[in-house]
């Protein structure tokens, strides 16, 4: 992976002498292409034309070993759907306390999911791409500080991560753009892992405030018919959020299972109760790695904000309110069916079939995507 | 024909000799650690950097495609070369760690090993010399 550091550490070696400033240069990129299959179908960013762009990315990431168990790790990475835009990922500095406790401070990756820290190096995975109905959130990035400790509990490595921090940017809401802040971040992951088994619990929660320019109408009607109290449970203003995750896999050297469970709450607002899980299953055959896997999304609208006032409000105010609401509402189903062929040391060739049922349309979204996935 | 067909014989003994020579794990002379399976497994994956006595341990590896390297993954490591390239990417890519560096030839592990008594590295037994301790000896 790292070829032409080589000799610079084998002369450092061979010297004898601490590294002082040993810089470590990695990379990573896929280039994948997919089309839906039907005429009106969309997914992940696809539509019915081959899309070379969507889902391909390049990264570089830096990392410099200042010594003193000191170090600073930034990764810089284009994305196709953002037009190659190079941006910072990650930024932070490592400081080691012992060897097996360090913090890291800067912009981290938010830890809710078994695959977050590498969710974008394809590489590291079977999958085309990880799966979207449990990983779709968003605020893949936070700022703040964690604390990790490795140990080993009996036949267990154990890895814990206490995570504090905060997002800022710019989310869609309701199908509008708005600026989102996520106050006083707290977290705690907790991974086990022995041999064939891996266990990972994750809890994260915030203060979620958002504002969203587009629903400044709704509310200021809603305000004005006296329904202040309808406003502060749909607003987003400070309000307890939540996250809970929990993954199991099992690794036999030949068969392959990953499970994911998330759910997602956001008191006083308007943001559904989501609950999301997959369930995949993979066989290693050599160098070819078929898997099947199955997503479940399921957002729960929360209806009953609105359903007091549909006798009492003018259809002016209570159509909107009721399609804000109702927007948030999701209940898919998808199937995935791909393989993985590592035809090189560093590179995968990928293929994977997607079908997904949306069971408040009716719809079914067709998918097929293929790519190579390199680390470099 | 005769001839060929012995020659073949010898190529595919030779090959599965070679295959099956065991690998020694060596350290500096001086170095008197006694190391589990588990052990070594947990420093190669980067799981752990020091010996089980404490002495802090710098693990290297031999260039990826050498066939000592693909034995020492499949039975020290039990995973396969493109499982372990994965498992990397995923300490690399997350800033949690950097796979073993790599030496080109035995005789470089065997000078590495040599001049430095926190370094661990492993060869094909019999190229293993009085530079060196044997601290095991996978079959």
């Amino acid at each position: 992976m790292r070829k032409s550091l080589l000799a610079v550490s084998a002369l450092s070696f061979a010297f004898a002498l601490p590294v002082q400033a040993d810089l470590h240069i990695n990379g990573f990129a896929s280039i994948t292409a997919g089309t839906t299959t039907g005429s009106n179908d969309q997914l992940y960013g696809y539509s019915n034309e081959l899309d070379f762009k969507n889902e391909s990315l390049f990264a570089i990431q830096v990392r410099s070993d200042l010594g003193d168990r000191l170090s600073v790790t930034a990764q810089v990475m284009g994305r196709g759907s953002n037009d190659f835009d190079a941006r910072f990922e990650w930024a932070f500095l490592t400081y080691e306390l012992t060897d097996a406790m360090r913090i890291n401070a800067g912009r981290l990756r938010t830890p809710f999911y078994r695959f977050s820290d590498f969710m974008d190096v394809g590489f590291a995975y079977d999958w085309l791409r990880v799966p979207q109905g449990v990983y779709g959130l968003g605020l893949d990035n936070i700022e703040g500080v964690s604390l990790y400790r490795m140990a080993q509990l009996g036949d267990f490595e154990s890895s814990l991560q206490l995570l504090w921090g905060s997002f800022s940017g710019g989310i869609t809401l309701a199908g509008n753009s708005a600026n989102a802040r996520i106050d006083n971040i707290a977290g705690i992951t907790w991974e086990l892992e022995r041999d064939w088994f891996s266990f990972r619990a994750a809890y994260l929660n915030g203060k979620s405030t958002i504002e969203a320019p587009a629903l400044s109408p709704l509310f200021a009607g809603l305000s004005q018919a006296g329904l202040g109290g309808l406003v502060a449970a749909l607003d987003f203003n400070d309000d307890t959020s939540e996250f809970i995750g929990l993954g199991v896999t099992l690794d036999q050297g030949d068969w392959v299972l990953i499970t994911e469970y998330n759910r997602i709450d956001v008191k006083d607002s308007f943001f559904a109760k989501r609950e999301n899980y997959y369930l995949s299953l993979g066989y290693r055959l050599d160098v070819v790695t078929p898997f099947v896997s199955y997503e479940r999304e399921d957002h729960r609208s929360k209806s009953e904000l609105y359903q007091p006032f549909i006798s009492v409000l003018p259809e002016a105010l209570l159509q909107p309110l009721m399609a804000v609401v109702e927007s948030q509402a999701v209940d898919t189903k998808t199937w995935n069916l791909g393989l993985r062929y590592d035809f090189h040391p560093a590179a995968a060739f990928k293929v994977q079939y997607s079908s997904q049922k949306n069971d408040l349309s009716g719809h079914r979204h067709d998918l097929i995507a293929a790519g190579v996935d390199i680390v470099f | 024909m005769r001839i060929r067909t012995l020659i073949m014989a010898i190529a595919l003994l030779s090959a599965s000799a070679l295959h099956a020579e065991p690998l020694a794990i060596v350290v500096h002379p001086s170095n008197m650690a006694e190391l589990s399976g588990d052990d070594l497994s947990r420093l190669y994956l980067g799981r752990s950097r020091t010996f089980p006595n404490g002495d802090s341990a710098i693990p290297i590896n031999l260039a990826e495609g050498m066939p000592a390297r693909e034995r020492f993954d499949e039975r020290a490591l039990s995973r396969s070369s493109a499982q372990l390239k994965a498992y990397w990417s995923k300490l690399v890519f997350t800033g949690k760690g950097t796979p073993p560096q790599e030496a080109e030839s035995h005789e470089e592990v065997l000078k590495l090993v040599a001049t430095n008594p926190s370094i661990i590295g492993y060869l094909p037994a019999s190229q293993a010399d009085d530079r060196v301790r044997v601290v095991m000896q996978l079959d």
